[in-house]
């Protein structure tokens, strides 16, 4: 399903050069959860974004659905994405000017859905948020957005859902249930899942871990006992 | 896709950033519209009047009768036709003659337009279509009482006599000055053989009228020019426009002038809107994307939207527009005598391709930036880079006001006079607020209270935002004042300022034994004249030793240089006369005198060429008299004293016969006394310009209020921009609120602070416009508009002052909101 290959990211700030990524691969199969862990500022971000193909890599493939994004443009990725792809985010990202409901439509409309409405309805149901459709974001809680977010990310119906911290802005308590959300709507679709996060205990439910540190990215064998 | 379309622009509409665009929109369609349908129907009642003032829409000028066959020819071509005689002949009626213009007519006269008559002397007219019958004559009022002739009594001309039917105000054709000097008389053609006035040799001028559509014309034109001899003109409606065409067509030009700059000024709302527009979509565009929109797809979107945003305001603004020219014409309506031709059109399209042209030029540059927004803002906010593709916009918004504006007053070296003087003010007050800036903050910081420091620190944190502030605020300030003092200059050159008092009669041909009873008459009816001038009637007839009728240049609309001229003799420079070059008399040496020196008004040196020691030549009362310039003056004539083309020495002219000349003031409801004064001075000359005076300030006074409307508007448009202006700022501005607040500022210091900015926004960019509209008025002033050049000193308080007021209204209700917001609100939705 993703495929990486010597990946490098390369930035030039006030004239000094960045190695944020140095040279990272490894292989993630259809219908795996994989959470990428490490310190903050370590380029978690960084390598999602690239997964995700929204940004260019310095040098280095990635596969994705087998397609080599690397050579596409950016129309092309973002034609990938529509088709393939879900986000969650720590900042939730929501549009600001438009209702729940038409947050959830959006990337329906943008993939060409039908009843885009009645699609992003079913959604909202599933998150428990029925009766919220017609509300802006600003009205929401913390918890609500990220749960419209969900709705967002899930009502395409994506192969891979990449998601970036997805509890960080989130209190203990309403975290755990976003997760249990997250995976409960992840299993009932079988969507590969990609997650970023530092908290242990996130990544744990995930069956396989990779550790990120100083732009390198390392395997970690998860406990025999987890898996059973 | 559309009703997609729609409910994506009803969704945006929501979120509040469409709104001051579609109004600048509207509003520019509004201003287009609105003047362009105006001025489009005002030439073309123009056009209609102006054959008023020809009675006709052609005319054919000859000293001889034409062949019958023309006149055949002419109704061949369905045209309608009418003659009129003019000649110069006795009045007689018992013991009293008179000498009187006769206008001869045919009984098609006038083609277009209508005759003034009046039951009563120097009473109201009526308006009349046709001239006198045969047996009647139509006298004017100063006739009547110069013959001490009552209404139906009887007069003659030659060997025919007339019943004195009733007396003749106004005709369509009424020529200049000259043409009013004698009395008039108007009989029917018919009557012209039985007179016996007319003679071979005798001075007639024969006026051939002609009307019909231009086809008709035209190709009657073409068939007549072969055919026409020397000294037989073919005149059409451009030939004799009357001054108040002049100054109507002025006005036209000047509300072009105010509505390209109206169009200007909404241009830069529109554009800082749909700057704003595209920044705070910015982040929306980058969610889009990580949800897999492309770039196509992102164009298309906004795209639509714009595009709709613009059907809207076209719908919106044209109605706008629609009314604004119906405020216009009603300002104006009592100056339109000819039905106002219908609304077409055109103007409409003009709005629809502002609005486009608008959109294209000042709102897709930022969706264009929009559809490059990277996706991965949403995993980090990369720093904005705040001055890309200012540039481009910057350029492009540029190039597209120049072109709106030449566009609109098709007058490539005044919009780009216009353009040039803008840009040069929009880049010295960008370069000087952030001199300044840094320079007070370097000077300031230390020692100020902290309510200017938190200003000055707000200042220099914003100050390319400032700086572009200033400019454009400075520029909108700058066109105001420019229309503004256009217009109080353009009134002072219509002569608006008349005194209620002012003369508006004159009397000619006073001689010198009359002065001491005329004085009396005066004082008597406690009436006030302008003085008593010499004057002498001579004809110029050579300059520099070339026969004057020979000077190519020396065209048809200065044919007055032809007819007689009054001359007068002065010791002093009259009052009200200005020397622009030479010597009075006093100051010649006196050596020189093999020539007699003479002194000539500025406007007709020009147009004649003469400069100071031109040799002119004289012909006065067939007597010869040479002179040379030794001095050019300028008139005020809107003194309406007396005033004169040419002044010799005194007793220069005492060889040749002469009179004098008076203006004076009478009232309305003293008319009557006219006809006491002819009787007690039958030789005197009355020229009545009392209605023309009427006229002329009606004219001014309607065009001025037409301008007072779009000044409003342009005010209007100017405000947007500011607006827009802050509008710009004000997300940061909330922020930065909320964090200030968050830290302890006070309510009190952070409106001082937000005040203190913006007064010295508007103080600066009030100041740059004084300066700036002072030279830009120069310019204009200098080439296009030809007139004096003056200076205005009163614009550098009034325009820093409005600047100021402006600004520091728009903070204070901009402050509410920025202020009365909770902090914790602003930071939440930040975050
Ligand atoms: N465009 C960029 N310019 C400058 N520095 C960057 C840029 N992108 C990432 N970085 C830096 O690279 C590092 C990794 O960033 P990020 O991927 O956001 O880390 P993480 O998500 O693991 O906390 C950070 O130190 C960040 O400042
Ligand atoms: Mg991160």
């Amino acid at each position: 399903m993703i495929r990486v290959n010597n990946l490098c990211k390369t930035v030039v700030t006030g004239g000094q050069q960045l190695d944020i990524l140095k040279g990272i691969s490894f292989e993630i199969k259809a219908g795996e959860s994989v959470a990428i862990v490490g310190a903050s500022g370590a380029g978690k971000s960084t390598l999602l974004g690239l997964l995700a193909g929204l940004d260019n890599a310095s040098s280095g493939e990635i596969y994705l659905h087998d397609e080599n994004i690397s050579l596409m443009n950016e129309d092309e990725r973002a034609s990938l994405r529509a088709r393939h792809v879900g986000f969650v985010f720590q900042s939730f990202q929501l549009l600001p000017g438009l209702t729940a409901l038409e947050n959830v439509m959006l990337p329906l409309e943008l993939a060409g859905h039908r009843s885009p409405a009645a699609a992003a309805q079913v959604f909202l149901d599933k998150v428990g948020l029925k009766d919220r459709g017609a509300h802006y974001p600003r009205v929401l809680s913390g918890g609500e957005q990220q749960r419209v977010a969900l709705a967002r990310a899930f009502a395409v119906e994506p192969d891979i859902l990449f998601a970036d911290e997805p509890t960080g802005n989130l209190d203990e308590h309403t975290g755990q249930r976003i997760v249990d959300l997250l995976f409960e709507l992840n299993s009932q679709s079988k969507t590969t899942l990609v997650l970023v996060t530092h908290e242990a205990g996130l990544a744990h439910r995930c069956e396989r871990i990779l550790v990120m540190h100083d732009g390198q990215l390392s395997e970690e064998p998860v406990s025999a006992s987890t898996t059973l | 896709m559309i009703v997609r379309g729609i409910r994506h622009l009803m969704r945006a509409w929501r979120g509040g950033e469409l709104g001051l665009l579609g109004f600048s929109l509207a509003l520019a369609v509004a201003i287009v519209t609105g003047i362009a349908g105006f001025s489009d129907r005002l030439s073309r009642n123009m056009e209609q009047q102006s054959h008023h003032f020809l009675a006709a829409d052609r005319v054919l000028k000859t000293a001889r009768t034409v062949p019958d066959e023309w006149i055949a020819e002419a109704k061949k071509r369905d045209l309608r036709t009418a003659v009129v005689a003019s000649f110069r002949s006795m009045v007689y009626a018992g013991d009293a003659m008179q000498l009187a213009s006769i206008k001869a007519v045919t009984d098609g006269y006038p083609l277009i337009g209508e005759l003034g008559v009046s039951d009563v002397l120097f009473g109201m007219p009526q308006a009349r279509t046709t001239g006198p019958q045969p047996g009647e004559m139509w006298l004017d009022s100063r006739l009547y009482a110069l013959l001490n002739l009552q209404i139906g009594d009887t007069a003659a001309v030659g060997d025919k006599e007339f019943t004195a039917g009733r007396a003749l105000i106004s005709e369509p054709d009424q020529g200049g000055m000259n043409d009013m000097l004698a009395p008039r008389g108007m009989i029917n053609y018919a009557d012209l053989a039985a007179t016996d006035v007319v003679q071979p040799g005798s001075l007639v001028t024969y006026r051939y009228l002609f009307a019909g559509t231009e086809q008709q014309l035209e190709s009657y034109e073409v068939w007549l020019r072969p055919r026409l001899e020397d000294g037989q003109r073919w005149q059409g409606v451009r030939d004799g426009q009357p001054a108040m065409a002049t100054t109507i067509k002025r006005a036209e030009g000047y509300l072009l002038l105010a509505a390209s700059l109206g169009v200007a000024l909404a241009g830069a709302a529109i554009a800082l809107a749909a700057r704003r527009y595209g920044e705070r979509n910015t982040d929306n565009v980058a969610i889009m994307k990580a949800l897999g929109a492309s770039r196509k797809q992102v164009l298309i979107h906004y795209g639509t939207q714009l595009g709709l945003l613009c059907i809207g305001a076209i719908v919106v603004g044209g109605m706008g527009g629609q009314g604004l020219q119906w405020a216009l014409f009603t300002s104006l309506k009592e100056l339109l005598t000819v039905d106002v031709p219908g609304a077409s059109w055109r103007p409409f399209m003009v709005g629809a391709v502002t609005a486009f042209g608008c959109t294209a030029v000042f709102a897709m540059p930022p969706v264009f930036r929009l559809s490059k927004v990277s996706p991965m803002r949403v995993l980090r906010r990369a720093g904005d880079d705040e001055s890309a593709g200012l540039l481009v916009s910057a350029l492009t918004g540029i190039g597209g006001i120049g072109l709106l504006m030449w566009w609109y007053s098709e007058d490539l070296l005044l919009s780009s006079a216009v353009l040039a003087a803008a840009l040069v003010i929009g880049v010295l007050a960008s370069v000087l607020v952030l001199y300044l800036i840094s320079f007070a903050r370097r000077v300031l910081i230390n020692r100020s209270g902290s309510a200017l420091r938190l200003a000055l620190a707000a200042m220099y944190r914003r100050r390319f935002g400032n700086a572009f502030q200033v400019a454009s605020f400075a520029l909108s300030l700058m066109a105001l004042t420019c229309l503004g003092l256009l217009r109080t200059s353009l009134l002072e050159d219509w002569q608006l300022q008349l005194p209620t008092d002012a003369p508006n009669h004159f009397l000619i041909n006073i001689q010198p034994s009359e002065i001491t009873p005329l004085s009396s008459f005066f004082d008597e009816h406690k009436l006030k004249d302008a003085g008593l001038f010499p004057m002498v009637r001579g004809r110029l007839t050579h300059i520099d030793q070339q026969k004057v009728s020979e000077i190519k240049d020396v065209d048809a609309e200065s044919g007055s240089i032809n007819r007689e001229l009054n001359l007068s003799w002065a010791k002093d420079l009259p009052d009200d006369n200005q020397l622009l070059s030479g010597l009075w008399w006093s100051e010649i040496e006196s050596e020189n005198t093999d020539k007699i020196p003479v002194s000539i008004e500025s406007e007709l040196a020009e147009k004649l060429h003469i400069k100071l020691g031109t040799e002119l030549e004289f012909n006065i009362g067939g007597q010869l008299l040479s002179a040379k310039v030794t001095s050019i003056r300028s008139l005020d004539w809107a003194s309406m004293r007396p005033n004169f083309y040419f002044i010799f020495p005194p007793s220069t002219l005492d060889n040749y016969a002469g009179s004098y000349i008076t203006s004076f003031y009478l009232p309305a409801d003293q008319k009557a006394l006219l006809g006491e004064l002819l009787r007690q001075f039958p030789t005197f000359t009355l020229i009545e310009i009392d209605a023309v005076i009427q006229q002329m300030t009606l004219v001014v006074g309607q065009v001025s209020s037409a301008i007072g409307l779009v000044l409003i508007l342009v005010v209007f448009c100017a405000l947007l921009v500011g607006i827009a202006n802050v509008q710009a700022s004000l997300d940061s501005r909330l922020q930065e609120n909320a964090i200030l607040r968050t830290l302890g500022a006070s309510k009190k210091l952070m409106i001082s602070g937000l005040m203190i900015e913006f007064a010295a926004v508007g103080l600066l960019a009030g100041l740059l416009a004084a300066a700036g509209s002072n030279v830009a008025l120069l310019g204009l002033q200098y080439w296009v508009l030809d007139m004096d050049v003056v200076f205005h000193g009163m614009v550098f308080i009034i325009a820093p002052l409005i600047g100021v007021v402006t600004m520091c209204l728009l903070a204070w209700i901009s402050c509410r909101k920025l202020v009365n917001k909770p902090p914790l609100v602003v930071l939440r939705q930040t975050l």
